[in-house]
């Protein structure tokens, strides 16, 4: 067969580097062409993750026993030798940057099954990677310049396995550096200064909200083909909102991530949640940094911490059997007391005498009060049983005010009822006993000490807070409330005045660990009635005005941009069939009796939809069994269109 | 030894302490209680003079229940307490170990079981005994009167550990009613006129005690088929509205209990909708459109939109129940009987502190009440209902077959004493 000259580009010699010709026949095969290259080149390395790409064409040649013939490869073919694997900048749902090295020849698919294993992440099909959001420099931010957190150097050969060493994976185990890494990527990022929350970019409607989900890449086609280049900046961000088995064990970075994208979505209203709610978000991000602060790292998931653990349980069980300890034990029974002079004022009874001070005894989940301490052996003058009650703080740190707001269950109501303190110690004593006796626990219970604690922290937030001049190096222990809320009540209040809000819900989720912490902010976000849902704007068969398609896990919604309202749902499992007309850009959904709806898609490309919707059927159908592996031809099927046949 | 000899004086001593405060505490629970002919709860201590005041049926009853009790724990002791008068208030048993000598008040006969079992070789045992002694007689007890649908009654004694699936397992045994998930205890209140049913999870003894002295409240064990409606019939709270929900194959309810049960959260239905508000204090009932959401009952304040962010908390649910009431057309004028109302366990009388809600009909009623039931409980309400298919299913063997069961368990046939024949027949 005739030879003939092939002159193929190689990266490695640089970018003006003239390309390479060499003598090749059309019989001859992909893996000989790469040989007569390298050959050719003369250079010493590692050739083994380089491949051929055909610029014209848009494809890769990875079938190295194809000839060139039936690759239909001609003299005038511009191909590129390059690594298949290349440094990609991807922004991570915390908002930190990883620099890594990204497969840019396979589906997206599996490039972020790479990516996900190299920052061990289980259930990779949930996440996927999106164009950013530009940014608009301004000169300011110019010497602002982020922090990367650089991966390049892992070799891909060791990410293929995740063997644990130290509970996390081998490669991060290999200097200190690494291991800073995945402290990056496996700890909860400090709350974000108010400044920083106001000048994201925040969708202010439905319709915005639908331009982000048309910068997702396409997970059936490759990095290249779709006009990403080396060291570009991507997102990655979980996807499809149906998280499957989490299981804080070995989900140390998923669980964090996932915490770090519901936490910007709520702080970026990019999902609406009433103000209590917020409320709570905000108690629990406190909380959250606060513990993840102070816990040492649950790196969690090996063996030892396992056997430690049991380990600390039998010494446990051996303590309560010691006599030694005995006589604690009964101690323990019993209960301890608190004992002091307070004030007190019952605002419904028609007496306008205002505060009185008294003895006052709390023991067990009561509080009892006498005329004088001389008197407190005899009978009190009233005992007031705080189980079921509740508890709300009115403190001003700046006026000295201690107040305890009781709100006391009778059977003919509530009763009111204040407790006036004089210094911040009496009063977080005073206040965590109170706590604790409304949820039925005693001061002898465990958590009385840390209550107080926590107690204290929020006093102190206040004070800094108050002193709004004072802008030196805030402890951790001081937050600024801003940090912790969306913009919209930035306006709305004053840091002083959230403080309240936030501690009275605090209450409920001061006890929480890390995890469980962690795990209730993303019920509480899991329970918003918009959770869930991705935005298109489409054009329906036959209407003449755009209308919003909401894709959510289990079902689609079409939304009247006029009133705002759900004018529809249709349920995924009543679907018979969908199709996609790729010529008129159209999606035809079949559903069963006999409903039928086409719509043509505005804001993203039809094939992000189609993918959404075979991607959540494919989500339906992981089950516990089968949840080893992956099945990607499944996915492919569902979501790749007649691209992937 | 002579620390351990310390130890144990001390420990007698700190039980002494116990035991008296104990006293003082049940006498007091006593004064409360004034039995009343319709309904009552006392202190146990007080057995003796509550008992005289039972009707002999109730005492049958009573006893009964007292027996299948020690059958099943007393089967290896000799201290037999099956005394009509209630032997357990009189004087406190003795209880003889080898060596050390010890003594324990014995308070109650499910206790003596404790000391039997092992014998205790080490101090170590010794102490973990005397806890848990110390623990079981801090267990409060309550004597219950249960009516029934046909206005007969069922008296048997709950103690605090015990939750409402416990009771309504003992109440099945009991009634021989046909085992369903439907059937519930429902604490009725005259004066509110409210009725609540309730959830198997609770402990009884807590809701109960929250009854007032002189309290008209009465407890029945009724079917109630909207118990667990939210799992029967998921596509009515899941699909609210879709008009033509009536009926859906199994499959599919399945997938709606999975969808918004099987996750890590549950999902409450996204009910809204015009409700009927009585403002406090004022006579008339106003229209304000009311949104659920997990977190709490919000509405929408004039001028405003449905959007999350302006909606105003009308009432959040951890420290609130949901009733149903009857007849609120007549006693509070409102515009129909289909109202609930959210207030805390504790009130048992009209107060500013109870939020009543009226809504247009009645199925609007079911599904309100019934959603907040799903958003208070969450995923216990689902594990109730799995619970409750699960006994249903294997209580519904055919009774003959139980009978042998049971007698098999029993193999001290001494002890197994039918009390009042129809109940083993």
């Amino acid at each position: 067969m005739a030879a003939w000259d092939l002159s193929v580009k190689v990266e490695d010699l640089g970018p003006d580097a003239p390309p390479v010709t060499i003598s090749v026949a059309s019989d001859l095969h992909v893996g000989g062409v790469i040989l007569k290259l390298v050959e050719k080149t003369q250079m010493q390395r590692n050739w083994s993750d380089h491949a051929l790409w055909w610029d014209q064409k848009q494809r890769w040649l990875l079938r190295t026993a194809w000839t060139l013939e039936k690759y239909g490869i001609h003299a005038d073919a511009r191909l590129l030798f390059m690594p298949q694997h290349k440094p990609l900048k991807l922004g991570l749902p915390s908002g930190k940057t990883v620099m890594l090295k990204a497969c840019f020849s396979n589906p997206v698919f599996q490039t972020v099954m790479g990516i996900c294993r190299m920052l061990n992440i289980r259930h990779p099909e949930e996440l996927s990677l999106l164009r950013p959001v530009e940014e608009k420099k301004k000169k300011k931010d110019k010497d602002m310049t982020e922090e990367i957190y650089d991966l390049t150097e892992v070799p891909l050969s060791s990410v293929s396995r995740p063997c644990l060493y130290n509970g996390m994976p081998a490669h991060f185990a290999d200097s200190e550096q690494m291991e800073g890494v995945y402290k990056m990527l496996s700890v909860t990022q400090p709350p974000p200064a108010p400044e920083v929350i106001a000048k994201q970019y925040r969708p202010a409607s439905v319709v915005d909200k639908s331009h982000i989900h048309g910068r997702w890449l396409d997970s059936s086609r490759c990095l290249m083909q779709q006009g990403i280049q080396e060291n570009d900046r991507l997102w990655l961000r979980f996807k499809y909102y149906s998280f499957y088995d989490i299981e804080p064990k070995y989900d140390v970075v998923r669980l964090t991530q996932l915490y770090e994208q519901a936490r910007w979505a709520i702080l970026l209203e990019d999902i609406d949640c009433t103000e209590e709610e917020m409320m709570l978000f905000g108690a629990l991000q406190y909380h959250i940094n606060k513990v993840a602060l102070s816990e040492p790292q649950m790196m969690s998931s090996n063996a030892a911490l396992d056997d430690l653990e049991s380990a600390l349980q039998s010494l446990e069980v051996k303590m309560e059997g010691d006599s030694s300890s005995a006589s604690d034990l009964l101690e323990n029974m019993t209960a301890p007391e608190l004992n002091d002079y307070l004030k007190i004022f019952r605002p419904k009874r028609l007496t306008l005498k205002g505060y009185k001070q008294y003895w006052f005894k709390f023991q067990d989940t009561s509080i009892s009060y006498f005329k004088s301490k001389e008197e407190s052996i005899g009978e009190p003058i009233q005992q007031i049983n705080l189980k079921g009650c509740e508890v709300a703080p009115d403190v001003n740190v700046a006026a000295q005010k201690f107040l305890i707001r009781l709100l006391i269950p009778a059977p003919e109501g509530m009763n009111e009822v204040y407790l006036r303190c004089e210094n911040e110690q009496q009063y977080a004593q005073w206040m965590a006993g109170c706590r604790l006796a409304s949820k039925g626990k005693s001061l002898a219970d465990s958590s009385f000490q840390s209550e107080i604690q926590s107690i204290r922290s929020f006093l102190a937030m206040q004070k800094t807070n108050s002193g709004s001049s004072n802008n030196s190096a805030a402890s951790d222990e001081s937050i600024n409330t801003h940090s912790l809320v969306s913009p919209r009540y930035h306006k709305k209040y004053k840091p002083k005045q959230l403080t309240p809000r936030i501690l009275d819900a605090y209450q409920n989720v001061a006890q929480l660990s890390l995890t469980d912490a962690l795990m209730r902010f993303l019920q509480i976000w899991q329970a918003l009635p918009d959770f869930g849902l991705s935005y298109v704007v489409v054009r329906f068969k036959g209407s003449r005005k755009d209308e919003v398609l909401g894709i959510a896990p289990n079902r689609l919604i079409r939304i009247d941009l006029g009133v705002g309202d759900v004018v529809k749902t249709w349920r995924y499992n009543n679907m018979k069939q969908w199709n996609v007309n790729w010529d008129i850009k159209q999606m035809a959904i079949e559903f069963e009796g006999n409903v039928n709806i086409a719509f043509g898609c505005v804001t993203a490309d039809c094939k992000i939809v189609h993918e959404f919707i075979g991607g959540y059927i494919f989500m339906s159908t992981r089950s516990r069994e089968k949840s080893d592996t992956l099945n990607e031809e499944l996915f492919h099927k569902l979501t790749g269109g007649h691209e992937a046949l | 030894m002579d620390d351990i000899d310390a130890m144990f004086s001390d420990l007698l001593g700190e039980m002494d302490h116990l035991s008296q405060s104990l006293a003082e505490a049940t006498v007091s629970s006593g004064e409360d209680a004034a039995p009343q002919e319709s309904s009552f709860s006392i202190g146990f201590n007080n057995l003796n003079e509550s008992l005289n005041e039972l009707e002999d049926h109730d005492l049958d009853d009573l006893m009964a229940d007292l027996e299948s009790k020690s059958t099943d724990q007393q089967s290896s002791t000799h201290n037999d307490t099956r005394n009509p008068t209630g032997n357990e208030t009189s004087p406190p048993a003795v209880y003889q170990e080898s060596e050390p000598v010890v003594t324990f008040p014995m308070i109650t006969t499910q206790s003596s079981r404790a000391v039997k079992m092992n014998e205790p070789q080490t101090k170590a045992d010794k102490i973990k005994v005397a806890l848990e002694k110390l623990k079981e007689a801090k267990v409060r007890k309550l004597i219950i009167k249960v009516l029934m649908s046909d206005n007969s009654s069922k008296t048997l004694m709950v103690d605090e550990r015990q939750t409402v699936r416990d009771v309504l397992d003992t109440l099945f045994e009991k009634t021989h009613c046909e085992n369903s998930i439907e059937w519930s205890l429902c604490e009725t209140n005259p004066d509110l006129q409210t009725e609540r049913a309730f959830e198997d999870h609770e402990c009884l003894v807590e809701p109960l005690s929250a009854w007032s002295r002189l309290s008209e409240n009465k407890l029945y064990f009724l079917s109630t088929p909207q118990k667990y409606m939210m799992f029967t019939e998921p596509q009515i709270f899941y699909m609210w509205k879709k008009k033509s929900s009536g009926d859906m194959n199994s499959q599919a309810k399945e997938l709606l209990i999975k969808e918004h049960f099987g996750g890590s959260t549950t999902i409450v239905p996204n009910l809204e909708g015009v409700l009927y508000l009585k403002e406090d204090g004022k006579k008339v009932w106003k229209p304000r459109y009311f949104m659920l959401r997990a977190s709490g009952i919000y509405y929408v304040p004039k001028g405003k939109t449905k959007s999350s962010t302006d909606l105003a908390c009308f009432v959040r649910f951890e420290k609130v129940n949901v009733y149903t009431t009857s007849s609120y057309k007549q006693k509070y004028r409102a515009p129909t009987d289909f109202c609930f109302l959210l207030k805390h366990p504790c009130i048992q009388k009209e107060s500013p502190y109870i939020k009543i809600l009226c809504c247009e009909d009645k199925h609007t009623l079911l599904l309100w009440v019934n959603s907040i039931r799903i958003a208070k409980y969450g995923a216990v309400l689902y594990k109730n209902y799995q619970a409750a298919v699960t006994r249903a299913s294997i209580l519904q063997i055919p009774y003959s077959a139980l009978i042998s069961l049971k007698l098999n368990h029993h193999l001290t046939p001494d002890f197994f004493n039918p009390p009042s024949g129809q109940e083993y027949l």
